[in-house]
């Protein structure tokens, strides 16, 4: 169905009307996608990615490293020169968090994240994950969208443009941003970019008075009977116009578009609200402190509420049938720190940012366990990059894009296992010469999906563009 | 791979030529020829990247057979054992070699495996290369020719344009369709040309207009509206990047974009000639001096996303910093090379291009072209007289500074190396005295335009006192870069009143008083008994234009040194009073700037005093009257540059720019710049040469290596705009062509090469390129031709016989119907509602509330009241955030300013009917259109004839105008307004 997308992408060309046959009957079948086959027989459906903005630590959460217990305080040596962002090179410092073994693989996690505890076995933890730059902006972009510069779709975009809606009734990708604002690069992370505008991310703010810009109208004049009637009196008149301008299905589409939308303003608010979820799922959530205020700083309750109702919004889309969901962890690089960039003092932001998001992802993997949605969801925690073990001032640590932390869970993946270590101080992977990047996880999470990455390809500007660019490897180990 | 001779015949893949040449030079060896042919390639196409140079990766160069050998990669005994096969080999799709790549097919391999077993043949006269195209057999590179117009005969035929067009109709069976009525028509001219919707008056006029020129006419009355810029300028802004906040993280505002918007808007207003308008936005600063275009076209460098903390807060010299400053290179690169010549130069980065001629070399060279640019506020005159007037006086200073200079050398000569060794004493002092001062910085009048203004303060002390000496403290101010002695008063007197009568304790109104900078200036005035004490200036200090007077303390000293002044009221004439730095109570609070130790100051006093003692002989006082008079030429002529109008900043190429953190301006030396293995800075090569790609086998692409900056921009315009150019000429009028018709004759207007798609009408896209290059370059005449052409003026049905043939409508058998752009959607609102301020040029206006701008802005469009009037104005003006589009254009499918967009797709989606539907800045022009035509009519039913007519520029049929109206008295007319700029007919043009 690539034929479909080109012709959208080019205005006026003239009216590709088989195609836009083919596309009515596909969006009436609520399959949409430019796949018009997957590639391979999928492992799962949907797609959920926790952003942790600013460069989560991986040797601060997950991957415990007892030779900082041993050197804490030690002048650091890496054994080679190292260049740091600022000037983090300090004394070896160990995790100011305690790590104890969970689950049946015995995984040491730390106290930070142990709600998480309870999930590890259902997780594949890559340690080895390298970038290519300790810059904020550039390692978001190369995360999110695969290069390391502005103008490239995100993943969620990829997804939505493969293999489309589940339900037309909600938008295909969502993304739930930090409530403080976003994260470095903004909306470029979730961009269309050269794709349809279609399957660009549809952000939701739950907390504000519109969580989803233009869903309703605000004006005292427009009344539900003036809204309805006014649908009803557009139909009339564009369905005449149409009828008088025959081969032209754009018309036809607009047409639907309008349906769609009145569908879409009735699903959409149903799917925010949870005042229906019983006692239990929202205790599990951490919402059961509702009506708060919180101070200025980072802190443990405000990180529970906002990012635990991210996560119970993100099932109850899930289950309505969003493909992609995009939750962010942190705003962007500013004064006082209102994200995961720890230069000044790792335990001030790094411990109420981590219990707030574990709380919130633990309840979420649970509850979609049993719900039987884990099996065909792919759940995946990233960030920039990591954080080096050596100290920043005493108390924080500065960026290591040497090696960071990815978790991947849910449908396809084996869990209680990792695969790829990093070295013994965390700071580059164990085996230099065979790391982990961005595109074998893009290129992993596709092949779940049924899609072989290498074969999602869209021309722009000359060019066969891909989500991983010209690299990528499955992880096979990391299958079950 | 160098080797002798080429050979005709081509296998089928891109790299033939490689191939061939390989057979070529074999001879009668057949495993040598098997080498050539089955090996040779895969190692130029998949390893000879890496793997060549003086330092190859892994110490291995696959360019001869050596390094194969000596390393034992191949061993022709065992060839299974060979260690270059079990690199080569993938286990689960992944092999060692190559690098981050897909692995071999197994036929590859296969081959190098025979290969091995016949014992690795390599002839000696065999170097291989990286693969590379060196074919111009292209179409876009091809010389540029005028093609025969056709002669067709038919009364249809208003252009050579319709002569092209009909003859490639008929040659596939098709013909034109119907003329559009006249409605249609204006409709349709009206958004194209100026993207605005025409008024119903402007529709009737020419639906009436008898006139045979009607046509002509109207669209004569469009190309020369003001609004035909606006239009024109938004296409090229697409295409260039244009925003107005630098894009990645810290998106901050970049506040002296618009000049370059409002430049490229005039640029089409005045018709600029092609040529020109290319060399200004390249090279205008060296091309046209002294003119403000010349400055401000080089905005169009600048356009791009550039990482703010990628060069301000990492250095050069560290990785991160310098995988920025490539990429931002990488940006001058595409930006010029895909506007310009509609070429993606940008593939050989990482390696040669695969599918066009253009090796990393040339793409390394091109970069070298900008190594010394980087993006930043620039300076430019407001007109070329104040620019010319400015170089004059600059030019006289330096040369009156020149003799002050060398006065200064016949002093220091006359006074012997005592003086400089004086001189040496007090500017090691200077340095060392480190300026120490509170916030408060002192006293400072209000700034009088003329120098000998007359000013004072005054000091009351509580009782008569008996007075030993007056002391003034000057100020630190690093405000225009004057620091110590800020405001110190040129001319001055102190007087004190005793007993009721002012005496003139010390008088400096007659000579210049030297700066004393932080020195304190103490007068004696032993004996007097006074009450109060006040300084008056005659001549005023010189603030960068204004002049005043400042002092950060006045001290009254009794004999016994105490100060009798501290705490005492002052009053003054008049005062800034800015506290806490300026206020009147400064002067008597006890504090002052110091520099250095006490000791140091007496050392520098002494040594003042040793340099006065020296140069006090006859000769020299000759020579430093002849200095004083020069200094005050020099006065003179700074006060004169500073009386012109002030400098304007446009955010542009720079070589000169105020440093920010680690981003420090070249001064115009250009950095080095390397061919990078892989695209990878930390893989540099050999040096880049600047040039250009070659456009045919015999182009010479290099320019001297050590081409100053300017020239090198220089060349390059020239070569841009050089009539020979294939692809420059049919690039641009391409871009034009697809601006009416959606598609370009070639429908890739940025990638004319082997990649994009091939012209619909090669000989019309030469005919249109020779005719706009040979007579003026004028956009403007060539949208004329195209719009009085038949085949845009057809109606846009679909005609189902034709469209058996060409459904897509490649050959314009009818005008495509196409939906507006975001800009012309809200433009149009605006218009229909009579809200739109038709105010031209200025900063943007913002759709957003800006917040936490300190450190990253925060653009928060959900919080913006689109009845903020400052916002009614066209799209084009508005402020365009890089990071955070305006999330209502982006889903209307605005162009993303993070990359070039030569053509807006047009998507369909329910979240566009959304925010049509329901967006506040639509309720409310949904609101005052609904005032207008209640304004302009009292019944309704007439109000309801006057929006429809308003929004379709088109009376509503009866049936119409009857659902209207039923639906109007139900809901009232602002949701009537609200149903129509949601209409079809509204949002299409036919």
């Amino acid at each position: 169905m690539n034929e479909r997308r080109d012709f959208l992408k080019q205005s006026g060309v003239g009216i590709g009307s088989i195609a836009l046959t083919m596309m009515m009957q596909e969006e009436a079948a609520a399959t949409n996608g430019a796949l018009s086959a997957l590639h391979h027989p999928p492992r799962a459906k949907r797609v959920i990615q926790l952003f942790m903005a600013g460069a989560a630590s991986h040797i601060d959460l997950w991957d415990h490293k007892p030779m900082l217990d041993r050197h804490h305080g030690e002048p650091s040596d890496f054994g080679e020169p190292v260049e740091a962002f600022q000037n983090g090179l300090g004394p070896w410092m160990k995790s100011p968090f305690a790590f104890s073994p969970y689950g049946a693989c015995g995984k040491p996690l730390s106290e930070v994240v142990a709600p998480l505890g309870e999930c590890v076995d259902d997780i594949a933890f890559i340690h080895n994950m390298v970038g290519k730059t300790g810059v904020h902006s550039q390692a978001t972009y190369l995360q999110t969208t695969g290069f390391q510069r502005p103008g490239f779709p995100g993943m969620g975009a990829w997804v939505s443009y493969a293999l489309g809606a589940i339900n037309r009734n909600l938008p295909t990708f969502v993304v739930l941003p930090d409530h403080r604002g976003y994260a470095s690069n903004g909306p470029r992370n979730w961009a269309a970019a050269f794709l349809p505008a279609s399957s660009q991310g549809t952000v939701i703010f739950p907390q504000r008075a519109n969580p989803i810009a233009d869903l309703q109208a605000h004006a005292d004049f427009v009344t539900p009977e003036a809204h309805r009637d006014g649908l009803d009196l557009l139909n009339r008149m564009n369905r005449q116009y149409q009828q008088t301008r025959p081969g032209d299905s754009r018309l036809e589409a607009r047409i639907q578009a309008y349906e769609l939308a009145a569908q879409m303003q009735l699903s959409a608010p149903e799917a925010l609200d949870i005042s229906g979820e019983p006692e239990h799922i929202l205790k599990m959530y951490g919402l059961d402190r509702a009506g708060s205020t919180w101070p200025d700083t980072i802190n443990a309750p405000e990180e529970t509420e906002y990012f635990g109702r991210k996560c119970l919004i993100a099932r109850r889309l899930l289950e309505r049938g969003v493909r992609f969901i995009q939750i962010w962890s942190g705003n962007d690089n500013g004064f006082p720190r209102r994200n995961w960039d720890s230069h000044e003092d790792l335990e001030r932001d790094h411990g109420p940012l981590a219990r707030g998001m574990a709380v919130g992802t633990a309840a979420l993997l649970k509850d979609l366990k049993q719900r039987g949605l884990l099996e065909d969801t792919v759940v995946h925690w990233t960030t920039e990059f990591g954080r080096l073990p050596s100290s920043q001032r005493g108390r924080g640590r500065d960026h290591n894009p040497y090696v960071f932390t990815n978790w991947l869970c849910g449908g396809g993946v084996q869990g209680g296992i990792t695969c790829g270590e990093s070295d013994e101080w965390g700071y580059k992977p164990l085996d230099r010469s065979s790391p982990t990047q961005v595109y074998d996880v893009h290129a992993t999470i596709l092949h779940l999906l049924g899609i072989d990455h290498t074969r999602l390809t869209v021309r722009h500007d000359g060019i066969d563009r891909r989500l991983t660019d010209v690299h990528g490897h499955v992880l096979h180990d990391l299958l079950a | 791979m160098t080797v002798c001779d080429r050979l005709p015949a081509a296998p089928s893949c891109v790299f033939w030529f490689i191939a061939i040449a390989a057979l070529q030079i074999t001879g009668s060896l057949s495993a040598d020829e098997a080498f050539l042919q089955d090996v040779a390639p895969i190692f130029e196409q998949k390893c000879v990247h890496c793997h060549s140079g003086s330092e190859p990766e892994g110490d291995l160069s696959l360019q001869t057979r050596s390094d194969l050998v000596d390393g034992g990669y191949i061993d022709t005994e065992a060839p299974a054992d060979s260690v270059l096969l079990q690199i080569l080999q993938p286990t689960d799709g992944r092999a060692e070699m190559p690098k981050d790549a897909d692995p071999l097919s197994a036929k590859e391999i296969a081959a190098v495996r025979r290969w091995i077993e016949r014992g690795a043949p390599w002839p000696d006269d065999v170097t291989l290369e990286a693969s590379q195209v060196d074919d111009f057999d292209w179409w876009s590179w091809r010389p540029l020719k005028r093609p025969e117009v056709p002669s067709l005969q038919d009364p249809r035929i208003q252009t050579p344009i319709d002569q092209f067009i009909l003859r490639a109709l008929r040659e596939r069976g098709l013909d034109f369709s119907e003329p559009a009525d006249r409605r249609t028509l204006i409709r349709r001219v009206t958004f194209d040309l100026i993207g605005l919707p025409p008024t119903p008056e402007e529709v009737e006029r020419f639906v009436a207009d008898q006139d045979p020129r009607a046509w002509e006419k109207l669209v004569d009355r469009l190309l020369t509206s003001p609004h035909y810029g606006e239009r024109q300028a938004r296409r090229w802004l697409d295409v260039v990047r244009y925003a107005d906040t630098h894009g990645y993280d810290k998106d901050k505002p970049r506040s002296n974009a618009w000049p370059y918007r409002d430049y490229v808007i005039r640029s089409f207003n005045e018709d600029r000639p092609y040529s020109r308008f290319v060399q200004e936005q390249i090279a205008g600063d060296v091309l046209f001096p002294g003119t403000p275009d010349g400055i401000l076209g080089l905005g169009f460098l600048a356009a791009g996303p550039w990482d703010f903390i990628g060069h301000v807060e990492v250095p050069e010299t560290k990785y991160d910093g310098m995988v920025a400053r490539n990429l931002d290179r990488d940006e001058f690169v595409s930006g010029t090379f895909n506007t310009f010549c509609s070429v993606t130069v940008q593939c050989a980065r990482c390696h040669n291009h695969k599918f066009d001629p253009i090796t990393q070399e040339h793409y390394y060279g091109l970069q070298a072209i900008f190594a010394a640019v980087d993006r930043a506020d620039r300076p430019w005159n407001i007109d070329s007289d104040t620019a010319q007037r400015r170089e004059e006086l600059t030019s006289r200073l330096t040369d009156l500074k020149k003799k002050d200079a060398r006065l200064e050398d016949q002093i220091a000569e006359r006074a012997g190396p005592e003086l400089a060794r004086i001189q040496k004493t007090i500017a090691a002092l200077q340095a060392e005295m480190k300026v120490t001062q509170e916030p408060q910085f002192g006293y400072h009048t209000a700034f009088a335009s003329r120098q000998d203004s007359e000013k004072w303060v005054e000091v009351a002390l509580d009782d008569p006192v008996d007075i030993d000496r007056i002391v003034l403290r000057p100020c630190h101010d690093d405000f225009g870069g004057i620091g110590a002695g800020f405001g110190f008063p040129v001319r001055f007197r102190i007087e004190v009143r005793s007993d009721g009568t002012w005496h003139t304790v010390s008088d400096h109104t007659r000579t210049d008083f030297p700066n004393p900078g932080l020195r304190p200036v103490v007068v004696s005035a032993a004996g007097i008994t006074g009450d109060r004490v006040r300084i008056v200036a005659s001549r005023l200090a010189d603030r960068r234009g204004v002049y005043i007077m400042a002092l950060a303390e006045l001290q009254v000293l009794r004999p016994d040194g105490t100060n009798a002044a501290r705490g005492a009221a002052v009053t003054a004439l008049d005062s800034i009073e800015a506290p806490v730095r300026w206020s009147r109570e400064n002067l008597t609070d006890g504090r002052w700037p110091t520099a250095g130790t006490d000791e140091q100051a007496q050392q520098l006093e002494q040594a003042l005093a040793a340099r006065e003692t020296l140069l006090q002989t006859d000769q020299i006082a000759r020579l430093q009257e002849q200095q004083r008079s020069l200094r005050r030429s020099i006065q003179e002529l700074q006060a004169e540059l500073r009386a012109l109008p002030p400098f304007r900043m446009v955010y542009a190429a720079a070589t000169r720019f105020k440093k920010q953190g680690q981003f420090r301006p070249t001064l115009g030396q250009p950095r080095t710049i390397r061919v990078l293995q892989r695209g990878d800075v930390r893989r540099p090569q050999q040096a880049a040469v600047p040039g250009f790609f070659p456009l045919n086998e015999n182009d010479a692409f290099r320019l001297p290596p050590d081409m100053p900056e300017g020239e090198r921009r220089a060349a390059l315009a020239r070569w841009l705009t050089d009539p020979n150019h294939p692809l420059v000429w049919r690039s641009i009028v391409n871009r034009i062509w697809q601006s009416h018709f959606g598609t370009g004759i070639v429908a890739t207007p940025n990638d004319f090469g082997r990649m994009g798609a091939l012209p619909t009408h090669p000989e019309l896209l030469d005919w249109l390129a020779v005719e706009f290059r040979d007579s003026g370059q004028s956009i403007r005449a060539l949208h004329r031709m195209i719009v009085t052409s038949y085949v845009y003026r057809q109606t846009s049905a679909i005609r189902e016989d034709a469209a058996r043939t060409d459904r897509s409508n490649r050959f314009l058998w009818r005008m495509p119907r196409r939906r507006l752009e975001a800009e012309e959607i809200r433009d149009a609102m605006l218009a229909v509602s009579g809200a739109l301020n038709r105010k031209q040029g200025g900063p943007g206006f913002h759709l957003f509330v800006l917040e936490k701008t300190e450190h990253s802005p925060h653009y928060e469009y959900h919080k913006f009241d689109p009845a903020d009037p400052a916002s009614h104005r066209r799209s084009i003006y508005r402020f365009i955030v890089r990071s955070q589009p305006h999330p209502w254009m982006t889903t209307l499918d605005c162009a993303d300013s993070s990359q070039s967009t030569p053509q807006r797709s047009e998507t369909l989606t329910s979240l566009q009917a959304l925010s049509l539907l329901n967006n506040d800045f639509v309720l409310h022009m949904a609101r005052l259109f609904a005032h207008r035509t209640e304004r302009h009519a009292d019944s309704l039913p007439e109000q309801v004839d006057r929006a429809v007519r308003l929004a379709l520029q088109r009376s509503p049929t009866d049936a119409e105008h009857a659902a209207f109206l039923e639906y109007a008295r139900r809901h009232g007319l602002q949701n009537l307004c609200r149903v129509l700029m949601n209409l079809s007919e509204f949002l299409y043009l036919d």
